[in-house]
C-alpha cells in the first residue's frame, strides 16, 4: 500500500515549508522514522521522518520548492509495489512566480538525479536593456540598488534616471574625473568611499591613489553593511518577521503602559547568588532570567495577557512559555522557555543560554520558536530608556525593558539615587483593557522591586 | 498636385525614360499586349513599338540573361519577372551573374540592368504568386534592392535605377498598384539610400517597408492621440540602407518595431534590428520587435491570408504596446 509523505503542519502559523535538502534519494529503501527529508518553514529547518517502512518511490516536490504544508511530497510503497498512475507524473505545481515552468513531468525511467529541473533567476542576475546599463555605469550607478519597473522587474533608463535625479536614495552623484573612476574601478575601490580633494570635492587621481594606500583609515570607521540606496531582497527570516509584524499591527489593536521600576534590590540578589548558581549548577544566571521568572508568575495572576484571540474566543493558553527577543544579524527570533512559571532560575538560566545560542546559529526547532505565550523583549544593553513593542502574533502581551541606570529618585522625602529600569507592556486591546494591563505592569514591578518574596513564595 | 495610382507613376516613369534613352527597352512576360500582369506597361508597346517592348517566352533565365547580355552591350534593359515568386527561377542569373561581373571582371564591363518585379500577398497568390522575399537578395553583394512605399517614390526612384550602372532590384507592392498619391509631372529622382520619415514621433521608431508604411500610419496617427510619438520610417531602399536616419531615429525613441511583410527568420527587421544592436547598442530601451508574416508558405485560404499572414494594424498596435511597457 503506497503512502504519501506529506510537508507535515509545523506551526500554528506555518502556511507554506520549503523542501530544503532530500536525504533520501528515490528507490532508497527507508524504514519508518528515518529522516526523509529537510524542510524549511517560517525560519527553522526540521528534518522530518518517514511515516512508513519501504521503498522511496517517488519523489513529487524537488528541493528547493516551496508548497503548501499538506502538500504531498513523495509516495513509499513496497519493493514490487506498482505505483498508481498519478504518482507517475507529479502534478503538484508550485503556486510560487519563480517556479513556474520549475515541475516538468518526470517519467519514473528518467534517471533520479536531476531530472526535474528548477529555472529560478539567479540572486545577482540583473535585468536591464543596455540604455539603462549604460547610463547607471556613466552616473556611477550600482544596478542592483534600483527596483526595476519594466517588464519582468527589468531597469529601465527612466529608472535609474529618477534614481540619479532623485539622490536622496542614492546619494549625491560623485564627482570624479574619468581617470580617477577608471583607477578606482581597476583598483575595486568604489568611488563613493574615496574623499575627493579636487573642485567640488571631485575625486581626482591621487586621492584614489591614497586610498589604496592607506586602506586602513578606512576600515576603522564603522561601516554598515548595507549602502544607501541598495536594493535588499528579504530572506525567509525577513519575509516571516515582515509579514508577522504587519499582520500582528494591522489586525492586534495595539495599546502601551509604561513604569519605572526600582532594580535596586534585584541587582544586590542577583550579586548573591550569581556565583553559588555558576559554582553549582554551572550557569550563571542574568538580570534577564531574574525578569523572566517574575513575569512568568505575573502572569499566572493576569492570564488575559497569556491569551490569543480566535475568532469570537479568546483561548487562554494552557502553558505560561515566555518567549525572549533575540536579535540576529539580520533578524529577530523569540525562543521560549516553556513552563517557565514552574522552572527553577537555574534551569531557566540553562533553557535560556542553550536558545539563544541556538538562535544565533538558526538551530531552533519549529517548536521552540512556536511555543511562546508571552514575549519578553529587552534593549536593556542599548542607551534607550523605553520603547514599544509590536505583540508576537498570536500572543497579548509583549514587555519591553530599557536600560537600568542610576536616576535620583525621592524617597521617603529624600533625593537618593536607584538603579532605575523603565519597564512596558503592549497589549491586544481585544484581549486585554487598559485596567488590566495596568495591574499587571504594576504587579510585576512589585514582584521585582520585592524580590525575595517574589522568588521565595512559591 | 495632381494624384496618380502606383501602377500610373509607374508607366509613366517608363514612358518618360523610353522617351528620353533609346537604349531603354523593356522585356517581360505579357508586358506588351496585355500591358502586364499588373497592367504595370500599360500602353508602351502601342507607343514605342515591339522593338522595345517585347513579349518574352516563359522563361525568367532568358528574361535575365538577355537583359545582362544587352546591358553589358550597352543598352539599358528593364525586364520584368511577373512575381518574385518567380525570382529562384532565374537566381543565378541574378545574384551569380548580373550581380558579381563587374567585380570578378575587374570592371571591364557594367551591367545597368533593372529588374522589376511584383511582391506581397492579399490576391489569394498562395504560395507561388504572394511572397516578399526581398530581404533574401539582400544578402547579396552587388545588388541595389527598391522598395518604393508611395507613387511619389515608385515614380523618382525607377528613374534613379534605370540610371544607375549597377544591377537594381526593383520590387513593386503589387496590393499598392491601385493606391492613389501625389504625383509630381514630368522627370524627377529620388536618391537610393535616402529613407523618408513618413511621420515624426518621438517614443518609438517603426521601421516599415512598401504597404506596411501605410499600416504603420495609421496606428502612428491613432497613437499620436493618445500621447504615444511614433516615428514612421520608409527605408525606400533595402541596400544601399540609410543606416543614418534609422539610427539617429533609434538614438531618439530608443525603441524599435520593424514591419515588414516577409517571413519572420532572415527578415529585412532582422538586419535592421542587427544594425541597432551594432551600432547603437547603448540607446536600446527595449526588446526590438519585428511584426512580420510567419514563417510558414503563404496561406491560400482569403481568411488565414487576411487574418493571420498579413501583417495588420493590430499587430502593429501590439509590437507598439509591448516595447512601450519599456518606457
Amino acid at each position: 500500500m503506497a503512502v504519501e509523505v506529506v510537508i507535515p503542519a509545523l506551526g500554528l502559523t506555518v502556511e507554506k515549508g520549503t523542501i530544503l535538502k532530500w536525504i533520501k534519494r528515490e528507490g532508497d529503501s527507508v524504514s519508518k522514522g528515518e529522516s526523509l527529508y529537510e524542510v524549511e518553514a517560517d525560519k527553522v529547518t526540521t528534518e522530518v521522518e518517514s511515516p512508513a517502512s519501504g521503498i522511496l518511490k517517488k519523489i513529487l516536490i524537488p528541493e528547493g520548492v516551496e508548497v503548501p504544508i499538506l502538500t504531498p511530497v513523495a509516495v513509499i510503497a513496497d519493493a514490487k509495489e506498482q505505483l498508481p498512475e498519478k504518482y507517475v507524473c507529479a502534478a503538484v505545481g508550485p503556486k510560487q512566480e519563480d517556479t513556474r515552468d520549475a515541475l516538468q513531468c518526470v517519467s519514473t525511467h528518467a534517471p533520479r538525479h536531476g531530472a526535474a529541473t528548477i529555472l529560478t533567476s539567479g540572486p545577482g542576475e540583473i535585468k536591464a536593456p543596455p540604455a539603462a546599463r549604460k547610463m547607471a555605469k556613466e552616473r556611477g550607478v550600482d544596478l542592483s540598488s534600483i527596483k526595476g519597473s519594466g517588464p519582468g522587474g527589468s531597469i529601465l533608463l527612466k529608472d535609474v534616471e529618477s534614481f540619479v535625479a532623485t539622490g536622496a536614495q542614492g546619494g549625491p552623484r560623485v564627482l570624479a574625473t574619468p581617470t580617477a573612476r577608471k583607477l578606482a574601478e581597476r583598483e575595486g575601490i568604489p568611488i563613493s568611499a574615496v574623499k575627493g580633494t579636487g573642485i567640488s570635492a571631485r575625486v581626482m587621481k591621487a586621492d584614489v591613489l591614497e586610498a589604496k594606500t592607506a586602506p586602513k583609515a578606512a576600515e576603522t570607521k564603522p561601516v554598515s553593511r548595507y549602502q544607501l540606496g541598495q536594493v535588499i531582497p528579504m530572506n525567509s527570516m525577513r519575509k516571516v518577521i515582515a509579514k508577522r509584524m504587519a499582520q500582528s499591527n494591522f489586525t492586534a489593536p495595539h495599546i502601551y503602559f509604561f513604569n519605572d521600576v526600582d532594580m535596586e534590590k534585584l541587582v544586590t540578589l542577583r550579586e548573591e547568588v550569581v556565583a553559588d548558581f555558576e559554582k553549582n549548577e554551572g550557569v550563571r544566571i542574568s538580570m534577564n532570567d531574574l525578569i523572566i521568572k517574575a513575569v512568568a508568575l505575573s502572569l499566572q495572576e493576569y492570564p488575559l495577557l497569556n491569551a490569543m484571540v480566535s475568532g469570537e474566543e479568546i483561548r487562554i493558553f494552557p502553558e505560561i512559555n515566555v518567549g525572549l527577543a533575540v536579535a540576529m544579524d539580520d533578524g529577530l527570533i523569540v525562543p521560549a522557555i516553556p513552563r517557565a512559571d514552574e522552572l527553577g532560575l537555574g534551569e531557566i538560566a540553562r533553557l535560556r543560554a542553550d536558545l539563544v545560542d541556538r538562535a544565533r546559529q538558526g538551530k531552533l526547532t519549529l517548536e521552540e520558536m512556536e511555543r511562546g505565550t508571552f514575549t519578553v523583549s529587552s534593549l536593556a544593553q542599548f542607551d534607550i530608556t523605553f520603547f514599544t513593542a509590536i505583540l508576537n502574533p498570536p500572543q497579548s502581551g509583549i514587555l519591553t525593558l530599557g536600560k537600568m541606570e542610576e536616576r535620583p529618585v525621592v524617597k521617603d522625602g529624600q533625593v537618593v539615587v536607584r538603579k532605575m529600569m523603565r519597564q512596558g507592556v503592549s497589549v491586544d486591546h481585544r484581549i486585554v483593557d487598559g485596567a488590566v494591563a495596568a495591574q499587571f505592569l504594576q504587579g510585576l514591578k512589585k514582584k521585582l522591586e520585592n524580590p525575595y518574596y517574589t522568588f521565595l513564595s512559591r | 498636385m495632381r494624384e496618380l495610382t502606383f501602377r500610373e507613376a509607374v508607366v509613366e516613369a517608363l514612358d518618360i525614360a523610353m522617351g528620353k534613352d533609346p537604349r531603354i527597352f523593356l522585356l517581360g512576360e505579357d508586358i506588351g499586349y496585355y500591358g502586364g500582369l499588373f497592367q504595370a506597361t500599360q500602353g508602351l508597346l502601342q507607343k514605342y513599338g515591339e522593338d522595345r517592348v517585347m513579349d518574352s517566352p516563359i522563361s525568367e533565365t532568358a528574361i535575365l540573361g538577355a537583359g545582362i547580355g544587352s546591358a553589358i552591350v550597352g543598352m539599358r534593359p528593364i525586364v520584368e519577372i511577373m512575381n518574385i515568386d518567380f525570382l529562384p527561377v532565374c537566381l543565378d542569373q541574378l545574384v551569380n551573374q548580373a550581380a558579381k561581373m563587374r567585380y570578378m571582371f575587374g570592371g571591364q564591363c557594367k551591367i545597368p540592368l533593372v529588374v522589376r518585379t511584383t511582391c506581397g500577398a492579399g490576391r489569394g497568390g498562395a504560395a507561388h504568386h504572394a511572397q516578399a522575399t526581398h530581404a533574401a537578395y539582400m544578402h547579396f553583394p552587388g545588388l541595389k534592392i527598391v522598395v518604393a512605399g508611395t507613387p511619389h517614390d515608385v515614380k523618382g526612384l525607377l528613374f534613379t535605377a534605370i540610371e544607375d550602372e549597377n544591377p537594381v532590384l526593383f520590387i513593386e507592392d503589387k496590393m499598392m498598384y491601385n493606391m492613389k498619391g501625389e504625383v509630381p509631372e514630368g522627370y524627377y529622382t529620388v536618391p537610393f539610400g535616402k529613407a523618408a520619415i513618413r511621420h515624426e514621433g518621438k517614443d518609438v521608431t517603426v521601421v516599415a517597408t512598401m504597404r506596411m508604411t501605410h499600416k504603420a500610419l495609421t496606428v502612428a496617427k491613432e497613437m499620436e492621440e493618445k500621447g504615444i510619438g511614433v516615428e514612421v520610417i520608409d527605408p525606400r531602399t533595402l541596400c544601399p540602407l540609410d543606416e543614418e536616419t534609422l539610427i539617429n531615429s533609434f538614438k531618439k525613441t530608443g525603441k524599435m518595431v520593424i514591419v515588414d511583410e516577409g517571413h519572420r527568420v532572415g527578415n529585412f527587421g532582422s538586419e535592421v534590428a542587427s544594425i541597432i544592436a551594432e551600432k547603437a547598442v547603448d540607446y536600446i530601451q527595449a526588446p526590438i520587435l519585428k511584426v512580420t508574416a510567419p514563417q510558414v508558405p503563404v496561406p491560400y485560404s482569403p481568411v488565414l491570408e487576411k487574418e493571420v499572414y498579413i501583417p495588420n494594424e493590430e499587430m502593429i498596435r501590439k509590437a507598439i504596446d509591448k516595447v512601450m511597457e519599456y518606457a
